[in-house]
């Protein structure tokens, strides 16, 4: 009965967050406890099966989200996978991280989150999402509860054995998957280091380990992708964290995509977003989108915050 | 003067409170004015908490604002009209401060109290107060006296009219600009009042100079006194002369707010003059400021095309000698809002300038507009094409914009997709079946399998419409293949929206179908490899119990839930769970 009492009330939240209306600061403390019960289960890599719908940054653009839903389909008839970065930088990190917790509280089998470099204590102070539950909490109770369950976020996932989910990508310290069994997750991003990596990293277009101009993680070539694709029986990496313009990209060969799925990146990028539908055959369709004409109507004030851009 | 009998003093708590360092404290208990009111009597109102409240100016302006709105409501609590021009005095106090949405909230609680006085007590309160706040000495005062004169003057004998009108005159030469603008503001709603005898000797001067202000603020607001002014005089010949001319110049006005102004009050000043005059006097006017070099004003001005024309419809040639040729220049503006406000303003021109001109001129248009790359053109266009109809006549339509149409529905941007796709069923209901043929069919089919959901989803619904106007049959006999054939969609996507479209029929497609042809097929996907197509069967399956045989129910439907009951998936555990309790 008391799980009964919990979906409902559940659904009753979700409905109210997709149709733009905050949770309460005690609504979401519950709802980020209920969260870290299901992640702590979770392996630091988590296996996922086919189908599933593959979606890259959304930072916290609210309104793109449910352009996204719109265009994908919705939680629990589609399977999502969302590889991190739901935060800081647009103007609904709230709304947007709340919804997202929601529907893993919800439907944890229809729906995994990882972790992404800005699911962090340090990153949020400087891009945004604090100030925002500062703005509209009046407290940093909200982003306590918030980057306290990021630390339980899962880092990475395994599409039938395949497909290789990462919020940056690869790391030199990185030969096997299952060394990140052993990983100890549950702690803030640290600032060197492969779970560091595994946020920061970028591919790059020349052979083997390169400096990040971003000052944490590596560039990685195509042949770093192509030996740890062959060590681990891969034929796909899948990562977001860096904008590209139509929303996806393949490099290295295809056999490393990056989505992208904030689309007008901060109201001004004029980039699609993208996400990565994964059928029952795993055969991969990307649909692209443009950012959504809520976002267009929505006042944007004269002097935006200073984390934009 | 506090009753210790009865504890503690509401008025002292107020007092207190209001000393409090949090603003947010302060705004509460102001809030709470009223309910204090009530509990110490209108007598001690009136003696106590007004004057209290007359010296509580010096706060945040929050905290006034909450203040000048409040006092407005206090008319009941002071004792009705009879006692509610002793809250006047807190307002003057703040009419005077520097915060302009606090004066304004002040002026608009002023005029709320001057409603309910009695001539007299405006003779005796009102008018002192006007006359000290025009004479202040800091703009802030003489600003919020604008807002006053018309309330006022109508109350007032005959000597202080003549005063009132002399103080107003001087407000409108005032040195600082936000009292000529405040002036210029309020002069439409004083200027009914006046009587015709002074309108030209006194007020005409008055508006001919406002409008020639050198700051555009203040002559943004000569339009809406034109149209103020055309409605008080009564001849022509006035109109003609003293209003015609001011706002034409605002048409030409070097600021851009100023013709924006222009343009959005347009067609309220050609309401005034009628359709005479408008065709006489305002169409080169109207057709400056579609060609504007502004794109706001432009936009502006097309937005209203549809409206101007059915003011002077009874002068078709001018419609069609002077505006359209304007239109085919907009249809190539350089600026995507202008052509999205020339594509919905097109639709709504049809049913004004009727069907032959529509034909000829029109049609021709919107099969222009949507070869459009702008999405906005092309929905604007399709989502008025209903009353283009009614207009032009369906047959018209069918030979000329439907193909366009049709292909519009595999357009790459999927907003527009919907706006066709959702237009089509109503053509395809008063064309008739035969009119499609195959290719309504086929259509369906491939909006079905879009690779949005949204579309998928109007999809089904659009064949709910269909089937609705050409009856269960045509479902039965074209649809259903196309339907089952989908459940075994090789995209679990389309699998569930397979079973969405029967969902969505359920209705229309009666008992006897659903349970001998329906049901069936969709019961064959609970041992699908995807749990969440047997997620959506255990859904599909509860919504339509209530339209399957009994005995079905308790066999088939009960056994495949059962079977998805037993699922190691928690989801459709749960869902065939919850479907089953509704079976019984």
């Amino acid at each position: 009965m008391q799980s009964i009492i919990n979906l409902q009330t559940l659904d009753q939240q979700i409905d109210q967050l997709l149709n733009s209306r905050a949770l309460s600061e005690y609504e979401i403390k519950t709802l980020c406890e209920k969260v870290k019960e299901i992640l702590i289960k979770e392996d630091n890599v988590v296996t996922v099966r086919s189908p599933v719908t593959v979606c890259g940054d959304i930072h916290g653009q609210f309104p793109d989200l449910l352009e996204l839903f719109r265009i994908a389909g919705s939680c629990p008839d589609t399977n999502f996978l969302f590889l991190g970065d739901y935060v800081d930088r647009g103007l609904y990190s709230i709304e947007t991280v709340t919804t997202m917790v929601a529907l893993k509280a919800r439907y944890p089998n229809r729906i995994t989150l990882l972790r992404g470099n800005h699911e962090s204590r340090q990153i949020t102070t400087v891009y945004g999402f604090y100030d925002e539950c500062i703005q509209k909490y009046g407290s940093a109770n909200v982003w306590n509860y918030f980057t306290e369950l990021f630390d339980f976020l899962p880092i990475g996932a395994l599409i039938d054995q395949e497909i290789f989910c990462i919020h940056g990508g690869l790391s030199p310290a990185l030969k096997t998957i299952d060394q990140l069994k052993k990983l100890d997750r549950f702690q803030e991003i640290p600032n060197e280091g492969l779970m560091c990596d595994l946020m920061w990293s970028d591919p790059d277009d020349r052979n083997g380990w390169g400096i990040s101009p971003r000052g944490a993680g590596f560039t990685f070539g195509k042949d770093n992708t192509n030996n740890f694709h062959k060590a681990n029986g891969l034929t796909l990496t899948a990562r977001a964290h860096q904008l590209v313009m139509e929303g996806f990209n393949l490099c290295h060969d295809g056999k490393v995509v990056t989505l992208f799925s904030a689309p007008n990146y901060c109201m001004r990028c004029g980039n699609k977003g993208a996400i990565m539908e994964v059928d029952d055959q795993m055969t991969k369709r990307f649909l692209q989108f443009e950012t959504s004409p809520e976002t267009a109507t929505a006042i944007i004030s004269d002097e935006p915050p200073e984390y934009f851009l | 003067m506090a009753d210790s009998k009865e504890g503690i003093d509401p008025i002292q708590v107020l007092t207190d409170e209001l000393k409090n360092e949090d603003v947010q404290l302060r705004l509460n208990s102001l809030r709470q004015i009223s309910t204090i009111a009530q509990a110490i009597g209108q007598e001690r109102t009136r003696n106590e908490l007004v004057p209290f409240l007359a010296e509580a100016t010096d706060d945040e302006d929050e905290v006034l604002l909450v203040l000048a709105e409040e006092l407005g409501n206090l008319i009941e609590f002071v004792g009705g009209s009879e006692y509610a021009h002793k809250i006047l005095q807190p307002l003057q106090n703040l009419a005077s401060v520097e915060e302009t949405v606090v004066r304004e909230k002040c002026v608009e609680s002023i005029v709320k109290i001057a409603r309910e006085l009695e001539e007299e007590q405006i003779q005796d309160y009102l008018h002192p107060l006007l006359k000290t706040l025009s004479e202040g000495e800091w703009f802030t005062s003489r600003s919020s006296a604008c807002g006053l004169f018309a309330v006022t003057y109508q109350s007032v004998d005959d000597k202080s009219k003549a005063e009132l009108r002399k103080t107003f005159a001087k407000l409108c030469g005032d040195e600082t600009p936000m009292v000529r603008r405040a002036a210029a503001q309020n002069l439409a709603s004083f200027v009914p009042h006046i009587e015709l005898e002074f309108l030209v000797s006194e007020f005409v001067p008055l508006f001919t100079k406002l409008s020639k202000d050198e700051q555009d603020n203040v002559r943004l607001f000569a339009v809406d006194n034109c149209v103020s002014l055309a409605k008080v005089f009564q001849t022509e010949d006035e109109t003609l002369t003293h209003v015609l001319p001011v706002f034409k110049a605002t048409i030409s006005d070097k600021s851009w707010r100023v013709r924006y102004m222009a343009s959005e009050k347009f067609c309220q000043f050609c309401e005034s003059l009628g359709p005479e005059l408008t065709k006489q006097h305002l169409v080169e006017s109207f057709v400056d400021l579609l060609k504007d070099y502004e794109a706001e004003i432009r936009t502006s001005a097309t937005l209203k095309i549809a409206e101007f024309c059915s003011r002077i419809r009874i002068f078709r040639e001018v419609i069609i000698e002077k505006i359209m040729p304007v239109i085919k220049e907009l249809r190539n503006d350089i600026s995507d809002h202008v052509k999205a406000a020339l594509a919905s303003s097109v639709t709504a021109l049809a049913p004004v300038i009727g069907k032959d001109d529509s034909v000829k001129f029109l049609v021709p248009l919107y099969l222009d507009l949507l070869k459009e790359d702008i999405p906005e053109v092309k929905i604007n266009i399709v989502s008025k094409l209903d009353s283009v109809t009614q207009v032009i006549g369906i047959e018209v339509l069918a030979s000329s914009i439907l193909p366009a149409i049709v292909e519009l529905t595999d357009d790459r941007q999927w907003r527009v997709r919907m706006s066709m796709i959702e237009f089509i069923p109503s053509l395809a209901i008063q064309l008739g079946v035969e009119f499609f043929d195959e290719k309504l069919v086929e259509l369906c089919r491939t909006w079905l399998m879009d690779s949005v959901y949204k579309i998928r989803e109007i999809a089904a619904k659009n064949l709910k419409r269909l089937t609705e106007s050409f009856g269960t049959e045509w479902f039965q006999s074209t649809m259903m293949p196309k339907v089952v054939d989908l459940l075994k969609h090789k995209n679990y996507l389309f699998r569930q929206i397979a079973m969405y479209t029967f969902t969505t029929l359920a209705p229309e497609l009666g008992t006897e179908f659903l349970t001998k042809s329906v049901l069936p097929e969709i019961t064959k996907l609970k041992t699908d490899s995807v749990a969440n197509v047997k997620m959506f069967l255990a859904k599909t399956l509860q919504s339509l119990i209530p339209y399957l045989e009994e005995n079905t129910i308790q066999t088939d439907v009960k056994s495949c839930l059962s079977e998805l009951s037993k699922s190691d998936d928690n989801d459709v555990k749960s869902y065939a769970n919850q479907a089953l309790s509704k079976c019984s």
